[in-house]
């Protein structure tokens, strides 16, 4: 029994994907991002054309399980700083959570703060990120960087799927000090975004941002 | 007499009723079709727009009015920048958003 709400639980809880956070001014976006030492899953609302307000969850484990974490945070996602150009956009973000964490190696409930920044530029064919976040709760901090980049096969019209090959460097210090290289698959269509593959490892990934 | 007649009505049937004039934008950073959900969405549920056209690869926003109705330039431009982007050339096109959509194929 324990082992199912453990499953259901890190379905439901899970992300960091990283396009943009937040959707456009008063729509809702539902973010998942799904991997063995690292589930994440958002809803968020944007207030703003800069702002949006969430919750999310977030489990975090070792490779052999013997540590385990889960936070539950009220999120803050800001647009710090846009840039519009004719064949680009990059963007700075600031994400934010606060809440509390519960683990198997500490007893009962912390609270937890969990400040991150996120950089991205992207064309119709390229894209890039830089992430970094830490999470912190009396006695641990876990920090969490990445770095995407990736292409388009071709330019994609508003109303074509449009597949991308997406390489990612990530490391978690709460599973390791070394680097998780996961290429992925993504594939935008209109107003869903879906991201699979697999790390070297062979451990399987999936994400998703769906807005609306 | 009666072939003057048919002209006429022949004439009057081929003449569009409302001469459709649609806004057409070009929009600096639009490069991704999940993250320009906000422009169609936003200016759709406005009260004047029968038609967006949204064209990544020409980084253009095309609005067609409803019939006897007038887009509010102003809103739109607005709406577009709170999806996130910047104008940075507004037209006004008499053609209908159809018309542009099919020019805009033929030229890729």
């Amino acid at each position: 029994m324990k082992l199912w709400i453990l499953f259901i639980t890190s379905l439901l809880v899970s992300l960091t994907v990283q396009a943009a956070p937040m959707g456009f001014k008063d729509s809702w976006m539902t973010m998942g991002d799904f991997s063995k030492t690292f589930r994440e899953a958002t809803t968020n609302y944007a207030l703003t054309p800069r702002d949006a307000i969430g919750l999310t969850s977030t489990y975090m484990q070792t490779d052999n399980q013997s540590q385990r974490q889960m936070n539950n945070e009220l999120t803050y996602t800001r647009l710090l700083k846009r840039w519009n150009m004719p064949d680009a956009q990059a963007n700075i973000w600031f994400i934010g959570g606060i809440g509390e964490t519960r683990g198997n190696f500490f007893n009962g409930a912390k609270a937890t703060l969990s400040p991150g920044m996120q950089a991205d530029y992207e064309t119709t064919r390229l894209y890039a990120s830089a992430n970094a976040r830490i999470y912190v709760a009396d006695g641990i901090t876990n920090n969490i960087v990445s770095a995407r980049t990736g292409f388009s096969f071709y330019e994609a019209n508003y109303d074509e799927t449009q597949p991308w090959i997406i390489v990612e460097a990530r490391r978690m210090s709460m599973v390791s000090n070394a680097y998780e290289v996961t290429p992925m698959l993504r594939l935008i269509h209109n107003r869903f975004f879906v991201e699979a593959g697999a790390n070297l490892d062979g451990q399987p990934r999936l994400s998703f941002m769906y807005v609306y | 007499m009666k072939k003057i007649f048919i002209a006429t009505l022949l004439v009057i049937s081929l003449t569009p009723a409302f001469a459709v004039t649609s806004m057409k934008a070009t929009v600096n950073g639009m490069v991704c079709a999940f993250c320009a959900q906000g422009i169609e969405k936003r200016i759709s549920k406005m009260p004047a727009t029968k038609a967006v056209y949204v064209d990544l690869k020409k980084k253009t926003v095309v609005v067609e009015p409803k019939e006897g109705m007038s887009l509010d330039q102003k809103a739109i431009m607005e709406e577009v920048k709170d999806a996130g982007y910047d104008i940075v050339k507004v037209e006004s096109v008499p053609k209908s958003v159809a018309e542009i959509k099919a020019e805009l194929v033929v030229d890729k």
